[in-house]
Order: structure tokens, then sequence, then C-alpha cells
């Protein structure tokens, strides 16, 4: 016993000593994780004594973390609220938010029996949301997939059991397209779901929800559907036409974006619900937010380190985006991240990123 | 001589510090009940204060405010011409219940007692009556290796295998040339619809149209199914120990007056009736207090299903869901608190009553498990 | 005549009767051995080196820190449960009689064993989560020791019990102290069953996951400081089994299979430490 006692103790000791790394812990969106596991490991190969840890558990739960400073950044699709960034005040001063990549909140479906891509529109989806559409042969997704055999399998639709940015970027583009919905369910993080429907934790678990149950359709971010080979609808966009998800009908969304950033001086800008023939109607950037004074870390490397690894996502790092199916930040884009980033501060004095 | 003897009023130095220490320690035990009633209390002030009894009458669990659309004169809703988005003219403000959570806890404890009970009690009075002498040992340690199984890995099994095959149509898989029934769900639910009076378990209403409900084998049947397999070792131990303890002449004297073994059996239970009855509530509180198998198995959905073949929520699941995006807004994290009080306060009071009723009024017990 | 009937039919239920408990028995022994076998048959076919032996970043991924996690969390857990509990137990067996405080210490400690685990990990998360700004092992370790402390106590008490009182009677007679009655008589007489009895809890704790979600809440590195977030098995289990790919599937039920073998080892190593000796030390 006693010798366990002081092998541990022993342990311990030199573990704090040995341990001179920095040592980064993060959560929140599972919409970007694919690339942000990448990203980390990527940086990690060039930082060498930089260890990033993103704990992927939903937008909801990485802004919880980063107000009770449990996580050095957030990763959230969602913009923080007002009620949010109040607190954000309280806790450690002002934040800054910035897009990191842009994505696709995709339809996917578990239907054998159908070869090809379902045509979807807002108002369907929203009607089978809100329990009105029950199978697969409902007349309102026969009118429009002319052509196509539907089965009289009964539709289960899968939703978001956590805090969800991707939750409040689907629900924000329902509520665009259905009064029905935005009376009865409207947008949010987490929002209460008309009866009948399942929930899956974060995007991996709607992921495989709809895996296992046949008949199923659930909102995922496109790479998930593409890593698991599971079919997803093209969406019916503003200008009428059904677009595939991908990272150009993604960036086609993101045209107008740089405008709306200037007029309402904030760089959280929704890309849902854009004009544009090409744009997929359901698009969004997912955001990278940390406080804009890092000096509550009392670790000038750690703040250092965060600094450089949000440089690097918006700049080497976009270059892996299209492999991963998430669209690039647009060059007027990254120079108004850039114009944030230079605003960190660490105790008052700037921190720029490492060779800026 | 002097330092160790009137020190510390006669005693030893020894002596003094294992009562300390042991005292403190009893004392922490405590602490700790009150530690955990006081937080939670205080963390749940703001919702309390805010809803007040509603909270234990409402369902509705909406952490966002809902809209209320100015109409036009058409009746549509006016859109503002530069934004494109519609015109709210004021929110319905968030509203938190507890009674989905409370719902789904409730029914997946009962289907997890209907299903435990008469199982642990049979195996109970197996153990105890009818077992030749040299297999109680290893029967008992299988049933307490069950008690073993972490919950998760009931969780995963719950997922993965007893979900496909209690879920889905009524169908039959093949072994080779052996048939097996698979789909139970869907032969249950086969079933009830020609049951008369309990159609409705099985359909649920669309648009006006009564409709078979597919069931997908993550809902609050199967919670109910793994919840009573992981209490019946409870109920089967505690149940032994106190069938055990029946005294011999009950049990030779119903003999004696002519009964068969199985009405001796019943004598035994009468007999025991409120210690076994502790065991049930023992069994109960463990159904309601489980977590991870409960939240994997579920569907997690925050609503009040007609038919147990329809997903729900416990109050655990829901708070091991939502729980880490708490801190964004406080009404939100005081209803989840409120919840988590809710529960604590049950599993309390089970606990409390069935101490009870199986140890009575005396300080020993076979509750040492 | 009437009466006959009668007879017959109460036997012919009673005899059918014992047959349905004998098939309660089976079915639930069945059950056991259905879940057991598939565990094992699934976790075994997944099992490889690799997973002993590497981290989840690398290729193949492997449990290696979260293994290691969980043997240091439950270490430390035990290191603040075990004895605390034993203390206690100490307390309501050997001082009952001149304290006010055993008897509802006692119910107390019943009680608090059938919290759900959730809560106390709420509990570690408002205590010991939020003050100190992060996620820790220690948050872990302590949330676990608190399940641990009341079973402990309870069933220290009971072996405690079991000890004659011839034992402590001879004891004070040859003027030993009270406090060197209890430790060097009392408790050694019940060593086998105490050990039981910790080990117990330390089983039962090996296999929660609800107490760590909010406060150890994992790691995907190797971590030694319990200071910062903690890996360990049962919430890398749960992460996994959220996972839509087949090999984080098959990853989740090797790392069940590894859990339940530690489970199972502490249980052995409780049987034969308590297997019937002949003399008393």
């Amino acid at each position: 016993m006693l010798k366990l006692f002081s092998a541990m103790a022993g342990m311990l000791a030199v573990a704090a000593v040995a341990s001179a790394d920095v040592e980064i812990q993060a959560g929140g969106a599972t919409f970007p994780n694919p690339i942000y596991q990448q990203w980390i490991k990527d940086f990690g190969a060039a930082h060498g004594d930089v260890k990033i840890a993103y704990a992927a558990k939903g937008s909801g739960a990485g802004i919880s973390g980063l107000l009770d400073k449990t996580f050095d950044f957030a990763g959230s699709d969602a913009p923080m609220s007002a009620e949010e960034l109040a607190k954000a005040s309280a806790a450690g001063g002002d934040v800054v938010e910035v897009p990191s990549v842009a994505g696709a909140v995709v339809l996917a479906y578990d239907l054998p029996s159908v070869n090809g891509q379902l045509n979807l529109s807002g108002s369907v989806i929203a009607d089978m949301y809100l329990g009105k559409i029950k199978s697969w042969d409902d007349p309102a997704i026969k009118a429009l997939n002319p052509g196509v055999t539907l089965p009289s399998t009964p539709l289960t639709t899968v939703h978001r059991s956590d805090g969800s940015g991707t939750n409040f970027v689907f629900t924000s583009f329902l509520c665009t397209q259905s009064d029905d919905f935005q009376t009865k369910v409207n947008f949010g993080k987490t929002v209460n779901w008309p009866e009948g429907g399942q929930a899956g934790q974060g995007n991996q678990g709607v992921t495989q929800a709809i895996q296992k149950t046949e008949g199923a359709i659930g909102y995922i971010e496109l790479n998930y559907a593409l890593q698991n080979h599971i079919a997803f609808a093209l969406v019916q966009n503003n200008a009428g036409k059904f677009v595939q998800a991908s990272p150009d009908s993604v960036s086609a969304a993101g045209d107008g974006a740089l405008k709306d950033m200037d007029a309402q001086k904030t760089l959280a800008v929704g890309l849902w619900d854009r004009d544009g023939d090409n744009a997929y109607p359901i698009s969004s950037f997912t955001y990278l937010i940390c406080y804009k004074d890092l000096g509550y870390l009392k670790d000038k490397a750690k703040a250092q380190a965060i600094v450089d690894y949000f440089w690097y996502a918006s700049h080497d790092g976009q270059k892996e985006a299209p492999d991963l199916s998430y669209a690039p930040l647009s060059s007027g884009v990254q120079s108004r991240v850039e114009q944030a980033l230079k605003t960190i501060v660490y105790d008052g004095q700037p921190l720029p990123p490492s060779g800026q | 001589m002097l330092a160790g003897r009137s020190l510390f009023g006669g005693r030893s130095f020894s002596d003094v510090a294992l009562h300390s220490a042991s005292t403190a320690c009893a004392s922490a035990i405590l602490l700790m009940l009150v530690a955990l009633v006081v937080v939670l209390f205080i963390a749940a002030a703001p919702s309390i204060k805010h809803f007040g009894f509603h909270f234990l009458v409402t369902s509705e669990w909406r952490p966002n405010p809902l809209p209320v659309l100015k109409l036009g004169a058409n009746g549509k809703p006016i859109r503002d011409p530069i934004t494109r988005m519609k015109v709210v003219d004021h929110y319905i403000p968030p509203n938190f219940g507890a009674v989905a959570s409370l719902y789904g806890t409730a029914l997946t404890s009962a289907l997890a007692l209907v299903l435990a009970v008469p199982l642990s009690l049979g195996a109970a009075l197996f153990l105890v009556r009818v077992a030749p002498g040299w297999m109680v040992a290893p029967v008992s340690f299988m049933v307490e290796f069950l008690a073993a199984i972490p919950s998760i890995a009931y969780g995963l099994w719950g997922m993965f295998v007893l979900g496909p095959w209690l879920g889905g149509d009524a169908r039959w898989i093949h072994f080779g040339f052996i048939p097996f029934p698979a789909g139970i769900e869907g032969w249950l639910s086969n079933i009830l619809r020609h049951v008369w009076g309990l159609r409705w378990l099985a359909e649920q209403n669309v648009n006006g149209v009564n409709v078979p409900i597919s069931t997908t084998g993550r809902d609050i049947f199967i919670a109910g199914v793994v919840l009573g397999i992981m209490v019946i070792p409870i109920i089967t131990a505690i149940g032994r120990d106190v069938l055990k303890n029946v005294p011999l002449a009950q049990i030779e004297g119903s003999i004696a007056l002519g009964a068969t073994w199985w009405q001796s059996c019943i004598e035994m239970v009468k007999f025991s009736r409120s210690a076994l009855f502790g065991a049930v509530i023992l069994g109960l509180a463990r159904a309601a207090g489980e977590t991870m198998a409960v939240l994997m198995v579920m569907g997690n959905s925050m609503t009040i299903p007609t038919s147990p073949f329809q997903p729900g929520t416990t109050m655990a699941a829901t708070l091991a869901g939502e729980f880490p995006e708490a801190s964004t807004n406080d009404l939100y994290r005081g209803a989840l608190m409120e919840v988590a009080l809710i529960l604590l306060i049950m599993s309390l009071a089970f606990n409390i009553v069935a101490r009870y009723l199986v140890v009575g009024k005396s300080s020993r017990s076979a509750m040492a498990h | 005549m009437l009466a006959n009937i009668h007879i017959a039919r109460a036997k012919l239920i009673s005899r059918i009767m014992r047959v349905v408990c004998v098939g309660c028995a089976v079915l639930i022994v069945g059950t056991l051995t259905l879940i057991t076998g598939y565990l094992l048959a699934i976790g075994i076919h997944s099992l490889n080196w690799s997973f002993f032996v590497n981290l989840p970043q690398d290729n193949p991924p492997g449990m290696r820190n979260s293994i290691e996690g969980t043997i240091i969390l439950v270490a430390l857990a035990s290191l603040v449960g075990i004895p605390m509990g034993m203390l206690a137990g100490v307390h309501l067996s050997e001082y009952e009689s001149n304290s006010r405080l055993a008897s509802p210490v006692r119910f107390v400690a019943d009680v608090l064993a059938g919290v759900p685990s959730i809560v106390v990990g709420i509990l570690g998360y408002e205590l010991l989560v939020v003050p100190a700004g992060t996620y820790s092992g220690w948050a872990g370790a302590l949330a676990l020791a608190f399940i641990m402390i009341p079973i402990v106590a309870r069933t220290t008490e009971e072996m405690l019990r079991l000890v004659p009182g011839s034992y402590r009677e001879a004891s004070i007679a040859l003027g030993a102290t009270k406090a060197r009655t209890i430790v060097s008589v009392v408790i050694p007489s019940a060593t086998g069953s105490i050990v039981t009895g910790a080990m117990l809890a330390v089983a039962r704790v090996a296999g929660e996951t609800a107490p760590l979600l909010f406060t150890a809440v994992g790691s995907p590195y190797v971590v030694h400081n319990p200071s910062k977030p903690f890996p360990s098995l049962t919430l890398r289990i749960y992460e996994l089994s959220n996972e839509p790919s087949p090999e984080a599937r098959a990853q989740a039920w090797s790392g069940i299979l590894v859990l339940i073998a530690l489970i199972f080892v502490v249980n052995l190593g409780v049987r034969y430490f308590t297997r019937p000796r002949r003399t008393h030390r």
C-alpha cells in the first residue's frame, strides 16, 4: 500500500515538472470537428510543444465552457447571443468571434430502396419536423420528386439532443421557410421539438441514428454524410433550384456575406436562405471564439498559442477545407478575420500572431 | 509516565486520535448528504423562484422564446423590407417543466419493475426453496454478476444488440434452419392492435388518422427492458436474504396444515411482504436513477408519448444530455438543477422508505450490499 | 370428493409454479450468459495489441490513455474513499455506545448509497470544477470517492460487528487501550471481509460513467496530472458509442471487454481474499 502511494506521488511530481508543454483545452461544435481535428494535428506537428484538446460536445457546451473558463477557446456554429455576450463581459470581457470555415447542413436519410438523391424544399422539411409528414410516400414529397418511386416506409425525424450550433442553423433556415415552424418551434441551439422524433448527441450521434433506422431523416454537416456514405437530399433554394451541397454551393451562399458583415459591423453573419442560383440554402459559417484579453490565462505562451492557432486556421488551414468538403473563407472575409485577430491583447498589450 | 496519562483525561493519544478521526469521518457522511441537498437547492433557486409550482405540472421544455408574428391585413406575416425577415410582435418567453422527464422516469421504471419483480421473486424462491445446497452459491454469484456489469456496457448492448432485435417490424430471422422471432415490438404492436381497448398503445394520430407506430428499437420500451435486467440482481439478492430469514416454524407450520409447496411459498412471501416491498422499492430507486444505459437507448425526446414504443426521456438522461450547455442561460441551468433536485429528493424518499421496510426500526441490516 | 379435486388442483398449481420458479432462475442466468458471452465474444474479436499501446489520435487508434486514466482515477478515489469509509465504519461499530452520531450516520449512509451517480457528478461540478475554473481528475476522483464512502462504511461496520465481543474484552483485560484493541485485534480479525467490502466498492466505481461526465470530462491525451481534464475508459467508450463508424464501435466493444475484465479481476480477488481460512492471525 505504502509503496503504491509513494509511486503515485513520485509520478505526479515528475509529471508536474516535466510538462513544460502548452496545453490548451477547447471544445464546442461538432459541425467543424473533422477539420478542426485535422488542423490540430497539423498545427501540433509544426509546433511540437503545443497540445490542443478539442472536445466536440456541441456549440452549447463550447460557449458554456468559455463562459466558465473551462475552455480556453470555443467552437460554435451559432454566434453568441446577447445574453451570452453579457455573461462573457462579466466573466472576462469582450470576446473575439471569427469564422474559420463555412459548411453545409444536409438532410441525410436512410432509404435503401431509393437510388439517387431526393429533392426536398424547406417547407416540406419543416412539415416533416412538425410531425405533419409521417411516411415517405406522402404527396408533398412525391410532388417534389416526380418519377421516383417512394416506399411507404414510416418517416422518423432525427434531431439533436444537445445544445447545437447545427441545430441553430437548421432551425433558423426552417423559420424562414415555414411560418408554422417559426411560431411553434422557432430557432435556437436547443428547441422544443414536436413529438415523435429521435435524438442523437452531436453530429456523429445523429449520423449514427440515421444509419440505424430505416426511414430516418436527419440534419448533419456535409462531411459526416460523405464520410459515412449516407444519401442526402438536394434542397431548394430561393431561386427555386434544387442545389447539391458542396464547397462551391456553400461559397456561392457566402457571396453576399462581406457586405452584411460591414453593414452589421459583425463577423457573425448567417449564410442560410441566401439569394443566388447556385447557393446552397442551409449553409453556415462556424466560429472560433476566445476572450479579447487573454491575460486571465496567466500564461503568455498559451495565449500566444491560441492566437497562432486561430491565425493558422484562417490561413494555412484553409487549403485543407475543400478536401474535407468545407468551403474556405473568401479573401475579403479573411482580411476581416485578420483585423479581428489583431485586436487580441494580453493584459492590455497587443498580442499579434507569431511572425506578424 | 505523565505524557501518556492525564493529558487527555486519562486516555492515551492513540485513543483520542482514533476516536476523533473516526468521528470526523462519520460526520463527513452527514455533511455529504447536507452538501448534496443544499448545493442543488441553491443552484435550482432561480428556477424555483421563477416557476414555482408550475414546474411540476408543465410538460413543455423550451429553452428558446417563441415569436408571435405581426400579421398584416391579409392575415399573412409582415416582412421587414430591408432584411426580408418576418416582423415579430412579441415573444413568449422560455418555459420549462419537469413533467416530460418525470413521465419518462415513471414509465421506464414501471416497465422495469413489471419485468424484474416476477422474475426476481421466482429466482429468490428458487434459491431458497428449490435449489439443492451446492447450487445456491454459484447461482447467487451469477445473479450478482449481473449487477457488476457497468451500466455503460448495458447501454452499448442495448443500443447495438437488444435494440435492433426488439425494434422494427415483426419478422423471423434464421440461424441456419432455425427460425427465431425478431422485431418483438412489432409483434407486440400487432397483438395490441387486436386487443380491445389497448389499440391506442400501438398507434399514433397523424393528421387525424390513426397510423401504426414505426417501432425503431430506440424508445421507452427498450429502456424499460434494459432497466429491468439491471434491477433484477438487487431484488433477487435482498429477496433471497429476506426469504431465508423466514422462521422455519412458519414454513413447517403451513405444511403441517396441508399446504402445498407453492402455498407455503405464498405464506413465506406474505410473512415478509413489507421487506420484499422494500426490496422492490430499492430496485425502483435504482431504475429511476440510472443514467447511461437509458441515455443510450431511449431516443432522447423531450415529449410525453402515448405509446411505450416511442422515444422519450428520463430525468437522469435529460441531465446528462443537456447539462453541458447549462451555463449559457441562467433559467435553463436553474431548470436543469431543479430536475436534478427532484431526482435527488425522489431517490432519497425511495431509499428512506425502503430502508424502513427492509430493516425496520432495528439498525442491523441485510442492506450492506 | 370435492375436496380431492381442490387438493389435486392445488397440487398441480404447486408443481407448475415450482417449474416456473426454476424457469425464472434459468431465464436470469441465461440472460447473464447471453450478455456476457456476447460482450466477451465481440470484445475479443475487436481487440488487438495496438488497443493497449496507441492513443486515440494514432492510426490504428487505441485506448492507452483511457485505461491508465481509469486506473489512476480509481486509485485516487480509493485513496480517499477507503480510509474515510473504514474510519466511519469503525465509528459506527466500535464507538456506538457513546455516540449520538452513530444512528443517524448509519441511516444516512444507507440512503446515500442509493443516490443517482449523475447527481453526485453535478455536485462535483458545482463544488470542485467551477471554483477551480477547470475540469480535473481530482474532481472526478472525489466524485467517485463520494460514492465509495457510504458503501465502505456500512460494509466495514457490518464486518466489524461480526467479530465476537470476547476478542475485545480479552484485549482490554490484557491492558490495551481501545484504539490498540481496534487496530490490533478487531480489524485484523475481519480483514478479509473488510477488504471484500472495499474491493466491491472499487469495482463499482470503476464502471461508473455519469459522475465523470462533468468532472473529469475526458481527454484525448496521456494525462498524469490530476489537476487537468482526465481520461477515463468509461468516458471514452461513451464518446465512441456516438460515433457512426464501425471502427469506433469495435473500439467501444474492446473497451467494454477491458473494463469488465478489470472489474472481474477485482471481484475474483475479493473471492480469493475471503476464502475460508483455517486460522485467524
